[in-house]
Order: structure tokens, then C-alpha cells, then sequence
């Protein structure tokens, strides 16, 4: 599975703030040609994120794009523009498998005429409706993580986003959700680009609450979001033990794992590998 | 007359009005040093268009400038209106 501890969201139709997105190491880039981008500029957008995609350096960072809701007149010629060029499509507002249903098919279409490998979808989960049915969004064969937005949720539930007390639920809905079906959970954005601080706990809690990853709006925020997701050396040695008692009880044939005269179980192996994943250790 | 792009550092705004004959104008603070290259990149990419073809340039890279380029023809010849 790909580190996602980092998705840096840009405004798409900025090109100041796109020509360097590679030099900044997060995990992922995402292009975004909803939110950030006005209506009268969501053409001249959509063009532009597609020679960005192709021109600028994306260093080691996956290529992703925010394209529009299902609900407005935009996202059909936002994948059509762009879905060649991008490896992630982020989508806004997905509420139901119905609606994943309609995306898929005119992915579908496009990649099959232009001859293109398929892409994934990360959809983000905004609505208390999309929430209830995140279980079933998350077993879309193009899904690949979920994400969430507290800004329309909170504001869907009609309570303010600040006291929002729901939020703890619905992170852990978001991972259940996820999770069960062997899909990465990505958590939202922590918005005060000057508190790190409060960045680093945010980014933490994040892990320990199951999510591989969080939202950034801002290139300093990216190296303490990987260095809170950094397993600790206590856990990398751990998992290290593991993995070579995994690969010698392989090794030697043998059904059961054991370290120390512990059994192991296979979902303490996938967690080891997934520690040295963050802990990037090969 | 149609736009596409902004005035913001890095960008470029291109401008095309309906006109008779063909007419090329590139605009920017970096003129003796990117002039020709930006005019190049114009004539390239708008070549055989009959307007009044404006660039002003805020310092954007060949990229950029073909993406406005291919923006402004789109909207100029489909009549996008958003």
C-alpha cells in the first residue's frame, strides 16, 4: 500500500503555487478544482491543472486532482480534461455506492477510449447521508481510501464546527468504514498553519486513532505530519523481530509463527509491515 | 472579447477580441529577456487565428502561457460561458 501521511492540497488554478509542489516530499498532491477555484474560473482551471499535471515536477508525490461534486455541471469535463494525466481522482461529496457507480462509469469510459490504465478514487465523506452509507462507499472496487470534511458535515448537521462534539464518531465510522474493507482512512486538515504544536498532536491522535494519513494546506506542515507518524524505535525494533520470524517460519515451512514462544497472527505481521512502512525502513 | 488567466505572479492573462485581421501582442515587464520566446509560443500555438491575440505576461513559464493560450481559444471558439 502507498504512504498517503501526506495529501498537500493547491489551488489548481494558481500556477505560482503549482510549479514547486515537488520539491515539498509530501506523499501526495492534490490539484483542486473545486473549493479553491471560483465559478467564473473554473474553465481556465481545469486546463491549467491538466498542463501542470504534465509539466511540472511532481518529485516523488502522488499525482492527484480534486475535481467538482457530482452535483454541479462540472465533474464530467474536470475527469475528461484531466483523468489521463492524474493517478487519483479525489472526489467531493460522495453520498452513496450509487453515485461511486456513476463516476466509475464515465471513468470508465474515458480510460477505455483513450486507452489509459484505471484510476483510483479517494472520495471524501462531507454529508451526514454520504456518513451512514461510508461502509458501502468504501467497498467500491476503485476505492482505495476514504476521506472525510468536517467543514460541510458540521455544517450539514447545523452545528459549529469548533464545538462540534460528533466528530471523534464520525473519524471512527470513517475508519471502521475503511478498514473493514481493507481501504486506507485519510483524516481532514488541521487549518492553523502557525501552531506545531498542535499540528503534531493533531497528526498523532490521527494515527493512533487508525488513519494513515491527513490533509495539508500548507508545505511547512509536511514534515511534522511524517515525523508524527513515525513509528517509535520501541515499535520499528518490535516489528523488525516480527517480520524475520514471519520470513523464517516461511523460510523453514513452517504454519505457525512464533517469537519468544509467542504465537504470532498474521494481522501482527501486516501491522509490522505497515510500522516499517511508516517507519520507511526497508 | 474573452479572457483566460490572471494577473498574479507566475500567470499570464491572455486576451482575444474578434478583429478582421490577425494581430499579435505580447506584454511584459521581462520583455527584451522572454519577449521572443513568448511571442514564439503565441504565434505556435494561435497560428491561423483571425483576432486580436493579447498576452500580458506576470513572469509565467512556457507551460503556463500555452495553457491560458488553450483556454482563451477554447472559450473564443465554442463561446464558453461559465
Amino acid at each position: 500500500m502507498k504512504l498517503r501521511r501526506t495529501r498537500l492540497y493547491v489551488p489548481g488554478n494558481n500556477p505560482h503555487l503549482v510549479e514547486n509542489v515537488g520539491l515539498y516530499n509530501a506523499d501526495a498532491v492534490i490539484l483542486d478544482l473545486e473549493d479553491s477555484v471560483p465559478i467564473p474560473q473554473k474553465f481556465d482551471a481545469r486546463i491549467l491543472v491538466k498542463y501542470s499535471l504534465q509539466h511540472v515536477d511532481f518529485g516523488r508525490s502522488e499525482k492527484w486532482v480534486r475535481i467538482n461534486g457530482i452535483t454541479t455541471s462540472y465533474w464530467k469535463d474536470d475527469l475528461r480534461e484531466v483523468l489521463p494525466y492524474c493517478q487519483v481522482i479525489n472526489l467531493p461529496k460522495v453520498e452513496s455506492y450509487e453515485d461511486m457507480e456513476m463516476v466509475d462509469a464515465e471513468m470508465k469510459a474515458i480510460e477505455e477510449e483513450l486507452k489509459i490504465s484505471p484510476r483510483e478514487v479517494v472520495p471524501i465523506i462531507e454529508t451526514v447521508r454520504g456518513l451512514m452509507n461510508a461502509r458501502e462507499i468504501a467497498k467500491h472496487p476503485r476505492v482505495t481510501a476514504l476521506a472525510w470534511g468536517g467543514e460541510d458535515l458540521t455544517a450539514d448537521l447545523g452545528i459549529p464546527r469548533k464545538k462540534a462534539l460528533i466528530l471523534e464518531y464520525v473519524r471512527a465510522e470513517i475508519v471502521f468504514a475503511a478498514k473493514a474493507n481493507g481501504k486506507q482512512a485519510l483524516d481532514t486538515v488541521y487549518s492553523n498553519i502557525r501552531d506545531e504544536e498542535g499540528l503534531f498532536e493533531y497528526a498523532q491522535r490521527a494515527r493512533y486513532m487508525g488513519f494513515d494519513g491527513i490533509g495539508v494546506i500548507h508545505p511547512n506542515q509536511i514534515e511534522i505530519v511524517h515525523k508524527a507518524f513515525r513509528p517509535t524505535e520501541d515499535e520499528i525494533e518490535d516489528a523488525k523481530k516480527i517480520i524475520e520470524a514471519a520470513e523464517l517460519a516461511e523460510k523453514e515451512g513452517k504454519g505457525v509463527i512464533s517469537l519468544n514462544g509467542r504465537m504470532i497472527d498474521p494481522p501482527v505481521v501486516e501491522r509490522a509491515r505497515k510500522i516499517l512502512q511508516f517507519a520507511e525502513v526497508e | 472579447m474573452i479572457e483566460a488567466g490572471t494577473q498574479e505572479k507566475g500567470d499570464a492573462l491572455v486576451i482575444i477580441e474578434e478583429s478582421d485581421k490577425r494581430e499579435v501582442l505580447v506584454e511584459s515587464k521581462i520583455m527584451a529577456i522572454y519577449g521572443e520566446a513568448i511571442r514564439k509560443t503565441v504565434e505556435e500555438v494561435t497560428a491561423g487565428l483571425v483576432a486580436k491575440i493579447t498576452v500580458k505576461d506576470y513572469g509565467a513559464l512556457d507551460w503556463v502561457i500555452r495553457a491560458r493560450l488553450e483556454a482563451a481559444i477554447r472559450k473564443f471558439k465554442e463561446g464558453v460561458k461559465e
